[in-house]
């Protein structure tokens, strides 16, 4: 499934925290079993202050702040979920993955189906993901494919404010666990939003963000918007890229990704996270089971270093997937 | 300790009767399954529980229906204590369909019935102690006026989820009620030589909730203070950290042969045992019509789940996705 880029007439510009802010905001109106938990997301609205205004309008009760405890927020959510309630917590920084990943990887992902599929866990756990600028190795890193490989999580990793708004919609209403990785270099990103509360993104549907003819490429996060300005800087080089946008990783719509590799019979994945067995394999691989002799040339992959992310802002970004890179492979992939 | 403090308007007596009833049930239960592991064994490990179902038991009796409880790995008392049938138990051990998790057991397992509150337990130890908390947290923000109840054993009261869950259940007044049976062991480590206090109660203070030590044999003891810690957390006056001192009777598993250990319980004698203590209260005619009936009502159990059938290997792929 896939929708196309065209804002409809109702949209009006917003940035992408404040499109997740009104997310959290719409749901908590619509359902008073959501609740909110997380360090600072309450007087302070969050360090990245994407809870504004939340804890004025909802209370103390349901935007709670927590202890510096991310075994209890992440586990204490799953406990909550299982008592009738749909926590959507915050992890500070996507990182703490790690630092709750007894809680993640085993009580959310696999609670139901370890008790023998009585109990549903519909939790969301937001994760601000990704360099932002000199935060360094334990606070900047992409683990969307980390989640990715364990059964039972879904994820997602929204680019631009619509999507942002829309995927966190979808994920409180989901009955299963959701890790939403939001980017932190994107929250001052402004884009279309819908007007209307009910718009909502499924998940397991990519978006293309730009129809081409010679290559396709798949990019998440920060890293779409670098490879659509690729895209611009290669058109009248006479390379014509489709862009598209997974939007989430699990479910994973392939079959969109397919379809354009066989239009354009090139493919190249881009993503911030390390290289080695980053999704971008898994998505070669899938590519290449499905649509082998639909491919002219081998599967390529522009990803991050496959080292710890150095504190240096300019180190960092050498890191990490930038346009040049992405118009130097692409250039060449055409070539091959 | 009064009665006062009992969840219902039965008598004293009546509680014991039916305390005692649950409790040789699971000591029947333990038998038949200690039988069976050294008979021909399963797929899985079966920490047995034997000797400390009676502050299982006590424990439990003092819920209510509707309250949550997380169990520990140490035998299916908990989960016959609080409602679950014991076919459905057997049917985990022995992985049969007729289990509450549908087949995927086998050993010690995920029990689960969401009818009778029995919320299940997390593999690495600890994980309870941060569900716990959350179930409780719901408890509250929805007002249902349920306590959660989670168990865990000395070697698990380590764990830094613990210190996690404990604050925040505490700054929160969360309705949460922690049993720890210390049975003295952690696998092979004794809980002398881990602990820093002569007590995991001793910590309580730490995290501002009442510490309290109960006479882990003493089923009714230790429902009188299970009652008072829930009463208090019903109340939403926060949570308690009870401590029923115990004694591990067999191995950490069945077939372990203990060579750490120095003070290995022999044959089948078990100190302070619950069942004594709970059956001299009981007429001699009466004890024995209920040992008998609790006898049948195992064997039958067991014979049903060892003759039902084993799961179809699509329950593999069931329950991944809501
Ligand atoms: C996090 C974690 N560490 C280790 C284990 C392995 N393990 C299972 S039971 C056990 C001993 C537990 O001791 P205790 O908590 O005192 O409970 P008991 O077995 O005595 O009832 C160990 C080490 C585990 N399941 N989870
Ligand atoms: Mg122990």
């Amino acid at each position: 499934m896939t929708t196309t880029q065209a804002p409809p007439a109702t949209d009006r510009v917003t940035s992408y925290s404040r499109a997740i802010n009104e997310a959290l905001a719409e749901e908590m109106r619509r359902d008073e079993r959501v609740f909110m938990m997380g360090q600072d997301i309450g007087t302070l609205g969050g360090v990245f202050g994407l809870t504004r205004g939340l804890q004025e309008e909802f209370g103390p009760v349901r935007v709670r702040d927590t202890a510096i405890n991310e075994t209890f927020i992440v586990g204490g959510a799953a406990g909550a979920a299982l008592g009738g309630t749909i926590p959507v917590v915050e992890l500070q920084f996507a990182d703490f993955l790690f630092t709750a990943a007894d809680e993640v990887f085993h009580k959310l992902a696999k609670w139901r189906y370890m008790h023998g599929g009585q109990f549903t866990m519909p939790v969301v756990v937001r994760l601000p993901s990704g360099v932002v600028g000199g935060a360094g190795a334990e606070h900047s890193q992409s683990l969307e494919t980390i989640a990715m490989h364990v059964p039972g999580l879904k994820v997602a990793v929204p680019a631009t404010p619509a999507d942002a708004k829309g995927l966190l919609k979808s994920a409180i209403r989901d009955p299963n666990p959701v890790l939403f990785f939001e980017h932190k270099g994107l929250y001052r990103i402004k884009g279309p939003v819908p007007e209307s509360s009910d718009v909502l993104v499924p998940f397991g549907s990519a978006r293309v963000a730009r129809s081409g003819t010679n290559l396709t490429v798949v990019a998440t996060g920060l890293m779409l918007g670098r490879a659509l300005e690729a895209a611009e800087q290669l058109a009248p080089r006479g390379i014509d890229m489709e862009v598209i946008d997974p939007r989430t990783l699990v479910p994973l719509d392939i079959d969109t990704i397919v379809a354009s590799v066989e239009k354009t019979h090139r493919l190249m994945v881009v993503h911030e996270a390390s290289r080695t067995a980053g999704f971008g394999a898994e998505i070669a691989t899938q590519v290449q089971e499905r649509a082998f002799f639909s491919l002219d040339a081998p599967v390529w992959r522009v990803c991050g270093t496959d080292t710890p992310l150095p504190q240096d802002p300019d180190l960092e970004q050498a890191c990490i997937p930038s346009t040049d890179d992405i118009v130097t492979a692409a250039l060449a992939l055409a070539a091959v | 300790m009064t009665s006062t403090h009992v969840p219902d308007q039965r008598t004293r007596h009546e509680h014991l009767i039916e305390i005692y009833r649950k409790v040789v049930t699971v000591r029947f239960a333990e038998l038949r399954i200690r039988g069976h592991v050294e008979a021909e064994g399963f797929g899985g490990f079966w920490h047995p529980g034997i000797g400390q179902e009676g502050l299982q038991v006590g424990a439990i009796a003092a819920m209510q229906p509707a309250d949550y409880l997380y169990y520990a790995h140490r035998g299916l008392g908990y989960a016959y204590a609080k409602g679950m049938d014991l076919t459905a138990l057997f049917g985990d051990l022995l992985g049969r369909a007729v289990g509450s998790t549908g087949g995927k057991g086998g050993g010690t397992v995920h029990f689960a019935s969401a009818e009778h509150g029995v919320l299940g337990q997390g593999g690495t130890l600890g994980s309870n102690f941060v569900l716990g908390a959350g179930t409780a947290l719901a408890s509250q923000l929805l007002g249902d006026g349920r306590v959660t109840v989670v168990f865990f054993g000395d070697g698990a009261a380590a764990r830094g989820t613990w210190h996690e869950a404990a604050i925040q259940a505490s700054v929160w007044k969360l309705p949460v009620v922690w049993v720890c049976e210390n049975n003295g062991w952690a696998l092979s480590a004794r809980f002398e030589d881990q602990s820093p206090t002569p007590n995991v109660a001793d910590r309580a203070p730490a995290y501002g909730m009442p510490g309290v030590i109960v006479d882990g044999q003493d089923a009714m003891a230790v429902m009188d203070v299970t009652a008072q810690a829930i009463d208090r957390a019903r109340r939403g006056e926060g949570p308690t950290l009870i401590e029923a001192k115990t004694l591990r009777i067999r191995g950490h598993y069945e077939g372990d042969r203990q060579p750490y250990r120095q003070d290995q319980v022999q044959g089948d004698e078990i100190p302070n045992d619950p069942v004594h203590r709970l059956g001299e209260h009981i007429a001699v005619e009466e004890r024995r019509a209920i040992d008998a009936e609790a006898r049948r009502t195992v064997e039958e159990a067991f014979d049903a789940a060892l003759a039902a059938p084993r799961p179809d290997r699509s329950v593999i792929f069931e329950d991944v996705w809501a």
